[in-house]
């Protein structure tokens, strides 16, 4: 049974769009990224699946349970880091913590301990004193201090400094490993590259493409690079699967993704002078996704 | 309960200074009184030389403003209207302001119901009115006893204690119910405030206007109103059934508004 099934989720705040038709599955203890540019409908998705927002049409189970019916039973196991945090300015860190704690029936003071301590918290500091980054782990730890098995990032790592980022994802692989499921969403794709083992590409409020990890990684996608004795029509490229094409005079790159022996014929037949074929990094990938 | 307590320790320091406001209040008015006693001036025949508007609204027609009890009776007026702008915008802001503050993410994600935030809210309210009532009837009796002639008015002050608890209650829940209708968080308090001067504006106007009188059952503030409520009089229990009938009506649709409201974050 997934830990996750959005079912055609729409969501409209009165006319304005917030998600079309959202429908993806997690399964347990994935990593499962969810990217699209801002205003796609990521946070909106999250929220109904919270049920901090109810659906227009649609529906979403977590752990098998309608998210909106039994989302107090649900939330007992599951751990929240917002976009934005916010808190009780007026209370310290620690005494935050401690209050969300009290909400879940285990003691959680040692993992408070532990994860201020690896993240580099000062606990007795005021809220309102803390820096955007800090306030963030404030929001990591809230978020992690359970033992959740469903952990639901949002734009999780705006804000932490490089270092402080790392020890966040080596703390989200460690709850992986501990057999915690993740959804991770991101308009970053480096960081979803780095941690994620499938993704969903959301855009104007739909999934408009799902796919694993390793596929993205097992060079299915090639970027190639050419240059050409005599001028290039870029009509010779119309191939099936060749993106993102730029031809400029003699020269012309673009994203291949298909058998790389048609790639080759077609290249062959060609007066080249230069030809460089290499991997993509996943930003060049999604690019034609989100334009 | 974990909630309740979070709700009473965010709101000790307004109730501080509420309480202080009204005891100084009091104090103010009795000592005025103690003043006008001691100076052998006729307080009565004072207003009787103001605009029998302003008479109307003070109560002076009807009160006895050369003891303490009917001195007491007009300052009550204002002890009511603090109380309700106390009311007001507790009932508004103990809901509204998770989504003002954006925290609502933070509570409302937690393994509690909706139904249960709100309750626990509303018990910590209600907490606070209480205090806030008993904070002012025991420094009424301390003070009216002092500044007054010896004079026994702990019945009247009594009388006015429960039909201030009464008002207390009506613009708590006038208020929750505003949180839970506004679209906009920050609209909750002015909505909550608009009911409050409303109700006390139309108060007056009866005040001044006897033949608006029919209008009595539509403000609180004639219901309660400290000029009617003297010794042997009391509360009429057809406002409090009426009172009671929309403290229900209003906390009920504050529940079920709020179980279906999309949060704002």
């Amino acid at each position: 049974m997934p830990v996750v099934e959005v079912k055609h989720l729409k969501k409209y705040y009165g006319k304005s769009r917030g998600i079309e038709d959202v429908d993806f599955n997690i399964e347990a203890g994935e990593i499962f990224g969810f990217i699209g540019p801002n205003g796609a409908g990521k946070s909106t998705t999250i929220r109904t699946m919270l049920a901090l927002i109810h659906p227009t049409a649609g529906s979403a189970n977590i752990f098998g349970k309608d998210c909106q019916r039994y989302a107090p039973e649900i939330a007992r196991e599951v751990g929240y880091l917002p976009s934005e945090v916010f808190y009780y300015d007026t209370m310290r860190a620690g005494d935050l913590l401690r209050y969300s704690a009290s909400f879940y029936k285990k003691d959680c003071s040692r993992r408070i301990r532990e994860l201020s301590d690896t993240l580099d918290l000062d606990l007795s500091k005021k809220i309102d004193d803390l820096s955007f980054g800090n306030r963030k782990k404030v929001g990591i730890i809230q978020g992690l201090l359970h033992e959740p098995s469903l952990i639901i990032l949002d734009e999780p790592s705006i804000g932490l400094d490089p270092l402080m980022q790392q020890r966040f994802f080596s703390l989200l692989l460690q709850e992986n490993q501990r057999g915690a499921t993740i959804l991770f969403s991101s308009h970053i794709l480096s960081e979803v590259q780095k941690i994620c083992g499938r993704v969903a590409i959301i855009k104007e409020g739909r999934i408009i493409h799902e796919e694993k990890m390793s596929t993205f990684r097992e060079s299915s996608y090639k970027k190639v690079a050419v240059e050409s004795a005599t001028p290039l029509d870029p009509a010779y490229f119309q191939l099936e699967g060749i993106t993102s094409l730029e031809t400029n005079g003699r020269s012309a790159s673009f994203i291949y993704r298909g058998s790389v022996n048609v790639l080759m014929q077609r290249l062959a037949a060609l007066n080249l002078s230069n030809v460089s074929i290499g991997e993509p990094d996943l930003e060049e990938v999604f690019l034609h996704y989100y334009q | 309960m974990n909630m309740y307590w979070h709700e009473l320790r965010a709101n000790l320091r307004s109730l501080i200074l509420w309480s202080v406001g009204i005891v100084s209040l009091i104090a103010a008015g009795m000592a005025k009184y103690a003043g006008f006693v001691s100076a052998g001036d006729s307080i009565n025949a004072l207003f009787a030389a103001m605009p029998p508007a302003i008479q109307a609204i003070a109560g002076s027609n009807r009160l006895d403003l050369s003891k303490a009890s009917g001195f007491y009776g007009v300052c009550f007026l204002y002890i009511a209207v603090m109380a309700t702008i106390h009311a007001s915008m507790l009932g508004a802001n103990s809901l509204a302001k998770e989504e003002r503050d954006k925290t609502s993410e933070f509570l409302y994600t937690k393994p509690v119901s909706r139904t249960q935030v709100i309750t626990s809210k509303l018990l910590a309210a209600l907490t606070n009115i209480v205090i806030l009532n008993l904070i002012t009837w025991g420094s009424s009796l301390l003070l009216v006893g002092y500044f007054g002639q010896g004079e026994d008015v702990s019945r009247y002050i009594r009388t006015l204690m429960a039909g201030l608890f009464c008002i207390q209650l009506l613009y708590l829940s006038f208020g929750s119910v505003s949180a839970a209708f506004a679209r906009k968080p920050a609209a909750a308090a002015g909505i909550a405030t608009a009911i409050m001067m409303g109700t006390f504006l139309l108060s007056m106007l009866i005040d001044i206007n006897s033949d608006l009188d029919v209008l009595k059952y539509l403000t609180p503030f004639k219901c309660y109103d400290a000029k009617l409520l003297l010794p042997p009089n009391g509360i009429e229990p057809v406002y409090l059934l009426l009172s009671a009938g929309l403290v229900v009506v209003s906390i009920v649709a504050a529940y079920l508004l709020y179980q279906r409201k999309d949060l704002a974050v």
